[in-house]
């Protein structure tokens, strides 16, 4: 079953490619949109490249050139992976609040079947205090 | 005496009154996306550990065939797509969101709680304990029959059940519309973290299959027929796994969007008793999570 529409929908996620350098040792030219487009299009045509090269030699040379595009983009995703920590790392304390919230309202719930359990052992301590009053 | 007779009577009309606050459709709810916030949760957590596992293969594969080039690679540049830190905060962030849901489900269907239940039948117990002893040591002829109580402690189960209800019904839609936001949040960033992974993996498996193809080419002879057939039998697999493991985080992106909606339907429907889009979305979801509940640990690396 498709999803039914919303009210309220989901905001547009970031992708890699579009969102801001989160990493300050990272270079700004470095994490531009445009410039990571250019990566991932020069790594797929290198691709392309190796597999058509019928030579060991040039295949290497390629290979060569695509395992340091490679690095690169990789230390991008990194980079951006650890500037999703830091925004995981700021909705902790956001979740563990809720959590403690509905703690309470599992304890408030809890102390009434206290409160009932109070009542019967009220009931059975006067129980006892007659019984014992009426054998004296 | 009539009076008497007609005590259980109108204890079992409060009792169907009161039980008529029930909020067993938030009970039925709140365990539904519970359940599934699991399966969602799981299916994150394994998405993460394959991620990781991919990416040092990739890596370890290009080690080897730098190996004894004219830059060989550092055993100790290699490092982790997400470093152990980043993994500890998202599998905290995971955990809360399923101990969130959890303590929702725990919470709604504290109506039906056994320790009430138990509670309530010794209050009765003990209310004809009182009464024997009553009228066994006073002129008074207190006598309470074991009917009059069972209806006390079908009475005290209502009213404790109604106590409970009126708890959740005050507080719960609260919890829930204000965490709202922060399930969003929490979805936005895991499909972010998915994008990312999505488009890692996609290099990764072409890394490992290149370097495999190097490797078969250098071997060339020294491979015997069977063991060169063997390796060249590798490649499309490796492509295959590719193709699978992008079908699969694209799924749980799928997912992820649902558990987010769901959330927003579940919000909308604490303050509601129809909720039929609510049920829908959490068949969804379910149906989704489960597709891929095996998946990530079914996946072979090479």
């Amino acid at each position: 079953m498709p999803p039914q529409k919303s009210a309220k929908t989901l905001t547009a996620v970031p992708t890699p490619a579009a969102t801001a350098p989160p990493d300050a040792s990272t270079p700004a030219t470095l994490a531009s949109p445009d410039t990571i487009a250019a990566y991932r299009a020069l790594y797929d045509t290198l691709g392309r490249a190796y597999w058509e090269a019928s030579d060991i030699n040039a295949k290497d040379t390629i290979q060569g050139a695509r395992d340091a595009i490679y690095d690169i983009l990789t230390d991008l995703n990194i980079a951006q992976l650890q500037a999703n920590t830091a925004l995981f790392l700021a909705l902790i304390p956001r979740v563990r609040q809720t959590n403690v919230a509905l703690g309470k309202i599992k304890d408030d719930i809890g102390s009434i079947t206290k409160n009932i359990n109070t009542a019967s052992s009220v009931i059975a301590s006067i129980a006892k205090i007659v019984s014992i009053v009426g054998k004296i | 005496m009539r009076h008497r007779h007609l005590v259980p009577g109108a204890l079992c009309a409060c009792v169907f009154l009161l039980a008529g606050c029930s909020l067993s459709p938030l009970a039925n709810r709140t365990a539904a996306f519970s359940s599934a916030t699991n399966i969602v949760v799981n299916n994150s957590e394994n998405a993460y550990r394959a991620a990781v596992r991919l990416n040092d293969e990739a890596q370890v594969s290009m080690l080897v065939a730098r190996y004894d080039s004219a830059q060989p690679m550092d055993p100790h540049s290699l490092k982790h797509l997400i470093d152990p830190q980043g993994l500890e905060t998202r599998t905290q962030v995971l955990n809360g969101l399923r101990t969130y849901a959890r303590t929702l489900a725990d919470v709604s269907s504290g109506v039906s709680s056994a320790k009430l239940d138990d509670a309530a039948k010794s209050a009765g117990a003990d209310l004809r304990k009182l009464g024997d002893a009553i009228s066994a040591s006073t002129p008074v002829g207190i006598d309470i029959t074991p009917q009059e109580a069972n209806a006390t402690s079908t009475a005290l189960k209502a009213l404790g059940d109604f106590l409970a209800s009126q708890k959740v019904k005050s507080s719960v839609p609260k919890v829930v519309h204000d965490m709202d936001p922060n399930v969003d949040a929490i979805c936005n960033l895991l499909l972010s973290d998915i994008a990312i992974l999505r488009d890692q993996a996609g290099r990764d498996y072409e890394q490992i299959l290149a370097q495999q193809d190097s490797f078969i080419r250098h071997a060339g002879t020294s491979l015997s027929a069977t063991e060169r057939r063997a390796e060249i039998q590798k490649l499309p697999k490796i492509l295959a796994n590719k193709q699978a493991t992008d079908d699969m985080l694209a799924g749980l992106a799928d997912s992820i969007k649902q558990l987010a909606l769901t959330h927003h339907a579940l919000a909308a429907a604490a303050t509601s008793k129809d909720a039929p889009s609510l049920e829908a979305r959490i068949a969804d979801l379910r149906a989704s999570g489960e597709r891929l509940a095996d998946f990530y640990l079914s996946l072979p690396l090479k």
